[in-house]
């Protein structure tokens, strides 16, 4: 009975979440309704204004209010030196580590041939026409460390030459606090070729 | 049906994608079974240690069980051989993944195509390895050389071997001199303003490709040969990398 009306919809709607099964859709529906009406007020507002006014940035394509982001408009950054990521996450996370001073540039994908992903869909044109204007002097390549993310990452590293910027692919290797015992042999081995001296 | 349970079976991933929050569903291209589908269940995790090893163009050891179309993957280890394509080579490999994909079918075993396309990365591999080369070709054309080798092996493992041995009229032998004509369906027929010559048939037929006149006519071929037997579905890497040599 209870899977119908409003509250059945509300479980079954709460499901879309990512990791949310019916379970916790339950848990989230009844907790809402019962304890916490007014943090329920507040989602359903503040996601309901999210959706209506969060646009992709027109420089870097990140999620963001304004025309264009923080970021992207910030003085303080430094706007020649260009980080290409493959989801707004990724550029999330590298944000939260706090040492980047440059700007992103958001993929939205990867290069997937076999998926039928090529450059056009990537809307990589879109990153030529930044590459174009001069304002870049380099950029690093960080995409994901799979067989798209390093395809990806060649085809705009090519790209760059062409405009002869300088472009460079984040490093791979063994992770802080971690053993050689526990690393596979991939990465061992990337390891050891991207090594570096020590002064 | 009953429980299947295959041990250390050698096996390539032709694609990965991923599943839920933390899994994988990988193709995998065995030896022995074919392309099967294997779910690797809570792989995409920070401490994962099988991410780094499930990745096409590697060469694994896979284990899995499953009574269901979709089997789940109990174990995986790395092959000692070393496979690993960079740049334009990457790129062919997806091309080379397709090709499996659309010519083998699932659970349809050709240990032969998979020798072939064992040998057909580590080749690639090579080809960006090494600088210098014994036909002076440039490294496009060596992995043209390559793709070309394993698109007329599989073709012929697959059943689908080009007709390419004697002229279908005359069932003459190839006259290296003579000009031919190609159709997928029936073979070769020469005529004085064929698009193809002799020396590029006797080439494909040796599996040796010396010149850049010999690749690019086999080229034409087997694009012609693959095209027919697809039926008019486009290969989707294929225009993409087309778009991507324009740029490169």
């Amino acid at each position: 009975m209870l899977n119908k009306g409003l509250l059945g919809q509300l479980i079954q709607t709460l499901c879309c979440l990512p990791g949310v099964g019916p379970k916790s859709a339950q848990r989230m529906a009844f907790y809402l309704l019962q304890r916490d009406r007014q943090g329920a007020q507040r989602l359903s507002n503040t996601l309901l204004t999210a959706l209506e006014k969060i646009q992709h940035c027109q420089h870097c394509r990140t999620l963001t209010e304004l025309t264009v982001c923080e970021i992207c408009a910030s003085s303080s950054r430094d706007q020649s030196l260009l980080c290409v990521v493959e989801t707004p996450s990724d550029a999330w996370v590298v944000e939260q580590a706090a040492f980047f001073k440059g700007v992103y540039f958001i993929l939205h994908g990867r290069l997937s041939p076999l998926d039928g992903i090529g450059p056009d869909e990537l809307g990589l044109d879109l990153l030529e026409q930044r590459f174009a204007t001069g304002s870049i002097k380099e950029i690093i390549l960080a995409t994901n460390s799979t067989v798209e993310g390093e395809a990806t990452a060649y085809y705009i590293s090519h790209l760059a030459k062409k405009y002869q910027l300088q472009a460079s692919r984040i490093a791979q290797g063994v992770p802080i606090g971690g053993e050689l015992e526990f690393i596979d042999s991939g990465t061992l081995s990337q390891a050891f070729m991207g090594r570096k001296n020590l002064d | 049906m009953t429980e299947t349970v295959v041990e250390c079976q050698p096996g390539f991933i032709l694609h990965h994608r991923r599943y839920r929050e933390t899994s994988l569903i990988l193709e995998v291209f065995t030896r022995d079974y074919g392309i099967i589908s294997i779910l690797a269940k809570g792989v995409r995790k920070a401490k994962s240690r099988t991410a780094g090893l499930l990745l096409p163009f590697k060469a694994l050891s896979v284990s899995y069980c499953g009574k269901a179309e979709l089997k789940t993957l109990t174990q995986v280890e790395a092959q000692p051989i070393h496979t690993d394509l960079t740049g334009l080579a990457l790129y062919c490999g997806f091309y080379v993944n397709e090709l499996i994909g659309r010519f083998c079918h699932k659970h349809d075993p050709h240990p032969e195509v998979y020798a072939d396309y064992r040998d057909c990365l580590m080749q690639l591999t090579r080809v960006m390895r090494e600088t210098e080369n014994p036909a002076g070709f440039t490294p496009l054309l060596q992995v043209e050389a390559v793709l070309r080798l394993f698109e007329l092996n599989l073709m012929q493992h697959i059943g689908l071997a080009l007709l390419t041995e004697y002229d279908a009229h005359t069932e003459a032998p190839i006259n290296t001199d003579a000009q031919y004509f190609f159709q997928a369906e029936r073979g070769v027929i020469e005529h004085v303003a064929g698009t193809v010559s002799g020396k590029t048939i006797q080439a494909i037929n040796d599996k040796v490709f010396t010149d850049t006149q010999a690749l690019s006519e086999a080229k034409y071929i087997m694009r012609n040969v693959i095209n027919f037997h697809l039926q008019g579905k486009p290969l989707k890497t294929r225009a993409i990398l087309a778009k991507i040599y324009q740029q490169l």
